[in-house]
């Protein structure tokens, strides 16, 4: 994905807890870290995939705590049984307009066809519906996030 | 100039572009199919989007998928390779509509050379000469009889949206025309979803001498010399070099200057190539590509002009960096394309590159974005990479594209890099003494030995 890491209002980056940190997923060969010290979460995550075993961006994501990650994972949420992918490239957001409440969320148990989110591209909204029944235990993108096509977005179980 | 590029493509020419990039200073976006996820390209990009499933028609020809990653990564400007969407006049259109700048040239032009009959009648009103044949689409078939009778036999049925080699036809005699009228009909409407129809006179053993150009679009244009593509297999190109051997440089400059007047006259913008049939000393335009092709390095090693790097400059408003004059020729190229083939059966053989060596050295150029443990997904082209050597005559090209092909090791897969190795041996490679039948002639007489 875009490499460019997508923050707005948060506080300074902390470059050097972000490079520690991929430099242990490397070292441990880990998929995943997450760590949160005043207030601040940070998550560092492998791609899977790579011939060489070389891994494609690592990606910070540097958030307030409260909004994504709930449930500590410890498996790469791109092989979970349970993941929706995105189906296309563009831009998501988690709710039907600024403001609103969010489609889903953390817990919320969902019915098939039901919309996760909204992935928009070219002023067109297309609403993304749940694939199977089941209960949102991770929400793997932020509101406005730019997405690719394979993305993980959600984990539904 | 350009703040980032998103390239449309994949394999080796997104590479390509993505180091003419990188050289200029601009931000680059690879975008992929998942097939791609480990292309070097992406690896090496600023910036990757995964756009869509292995099917081109779900990734690399996706213009809405495309036209979503510009947009989440600002991109200002998109290069579409060649094949794919390089010639696809409706998203360079599209592209404009949304503030993106398509680097190639205008839509008109790119419509105008993409109608093969279109094409032939603007060239033949441009001074460029043609082959004798219908003026524009055969109607009936007793005018197409009629028509054939005066152009001659053999002749070529041709589709008008055809090109690149496909959707041509023989006809040796009168008897078979009708026949043939209307299977190259039904074959064109499946293949291109227009079945209309021209006709040439055929030329019995031609070479095919086609001329870079480059125009600034606002009436200043340039060419870059000549490529001799003569050894052909089922129309694709196979072995390219530049100069031909079959010119002298008076034949060069005069149909260059042709060519070029041609080119400011309609104000052409960014690359292209106009091809020719060459027989006895006389040339007939086949078609223009309106894009940078799979052999352009072998100009870039006898001009040492970089045509990437020009094409973006010029589509970024930086007009003509050289004029006619100081554009000068020094020494001979030979490129090889190398594909993922049986190089006797021709058969497909995409796998896992084991082990891969390319040979290196003075005047040895390898534009491939294969590496060691690399897979040649099924999806797409079987190109490996191109093998381009540089020599300051055409006898140490020789020599030097033998000692490469030799020292070239791409084990885990088949190759044609032995089909290559005796090409560099045989005699009328060597005297430069073929034409568009000659590998087909080869090959059928067993020229390689299993």
């Amino acid at each position: 994905m875009a490499r460019k890491s997508d923050n707005t209002e948060t506080p300074a980056i902390d470059h050097e807890a972000i490079r520690e940190l991929a430099k242990l997923l490397d070292e441990t060969g880990l998929t995943e870290i997450a760590v949160e010290r005043a207030g601040v979460s940070i998550r560092v995550a492998r791609h899977s995939g790579g011939a060489m075993g070389r891994t494609r961006a690592t990606e910070p994501v540097v958030t307030q705590p409260s909004t994504v990650t709930a449930a500590p994972v410890s498996i790469d949420p791109a092989q979970h049984p349970g993941v929706v992918a995105s189906p296309m490239v563009g831009t998501a957001y988690l709710a039907s307009e600024p403001g609103a409440r969010p489609f889903v969320e953390v817990g919320a148990s969902v019915k098939t066809g039901e919309p996760l989110m909204i992935i928009e591209a070219m002023k067109t909204m297309n609403q993304i519906p749940a694939p199977r029944p089941g209960t949102v235990i991770q929400i793997l993108v932020e509101d406005g996030q730019p997405v690719e096509y394979g993305q993980p977005l959600m984990i539904i179980e | 100039m350009f703040d980032k590029i998103l390239i449309a493509n994949r394999g080796e020419i997104a590479l390509r572009v993505l180091r003419a990039c990188k050289e200029l200073g601009i931000a680059t976006v690879a975008v992929h199919s998942t097939a791609d996820d480990d292309a070097m390209h992406v690896r090496l990009a600023d910036e990757s989007v995964c756009i869509g499933p292995p099917p081109a028609k779900d990734s690399y020809l996706n213009i809405p998928a495309l036209l979503a990653a510009c947009e989440i990564t600002g991109a200002d400007a998109v290069h579409p390779g060649y094949g794919f969407l390089s010639e696809n006049a409706r998203f360079a259109e599209i592209l404009a509509e949304h503030n993106v700048h398509f680097i190639g040239p205008r839509p008109e032009h790119i419509r105008l050379m993409g109608d093969k009959i279109a094409a032939k009648r603007a060239a033949k009103e441009l001074g460029i000469p043609v082959v004798p044949g219908s003026e524009g689409g055969l109607g009936t078939d007793s005018q197409a009889e009629r028509l054939a009778r005066e152009v001659g036999y053999p002749l070529m049925l041709k589709a008008a949206a055809g090109g690149g080699g496909r959707g041509m036809r023989v006809v040796t005699e009168p008897a078979e025309l009708a026949g043939a009228l209307a299977a190259a009909r039904a074959e064109a409407k499946l293949a291109f979803g227009d079945d209309t129809l021209y006709l040439e006179k055929y030329l019995k053993r031609p070479r095919h001498i086609e001329i870079q150009v480059l125009g600034d679009g606002k009436g200043g244009a340039i060419h870059l010399g000549e490529r001799d593509c003569s050894l052909q297999r089922r129309h694709q190109k196979v072995w390219e070099e530049g100069p031909s051997p079959a010119l002298n440089t008076d034949a060069r400059d005069q149909i260059g200057e042709t060519v070029a007047n041609a080119m400011r006259a309609i104000n052409y913008f960014g690359v292209g190539t106009v091809e020719f049939l060459y027989e006895d000393g006389k040339f007939y335009f086949i078609e223009m590509n309106t894009r940078i092709q799979v052999e352009h390095p072998v100009t870039e090693m006898i001009t040492d002009i970089d045509l990437i790097l020009e094409q973006i400059r010029v589509a970024a408003g930086g007009g003509l960096l050289l004029n006619q004059e100081q554009v000068k020729f020094h020494g001979h190229a030979i490129e090889c394309r190398i594909n993922a083939e049986n190089p006797v059966s021709f058969r497909p053989s995409p796998g896992k590159i084991v082990h891969y060596h390319p040979p290196g050295g003075l005047g040895v150029r390898v534009d491939s974005a294969v590496y060691n443990g690399y897979t040649i997904p099924p999806y797409y082209d079987s190109l490996v990479g191109k093998l381009i050597v540089r020599g300051k005559t055409r006898s140490e090209c020789l020599m030097r594209l033998k000692r490469a092909l030799d020292e070239f090791v791409v084990d885990g897969i088949e190759t044609t890099l032995p089909l290559f190795r005796a090409l560099a041996r045989e005699k009328d490679v060597i005297d430069g003494q073929y034409h568009i039948h000659w590998l087909e002639d080869f090959l059928a007489r067993g020229g390689l030995p299993e």
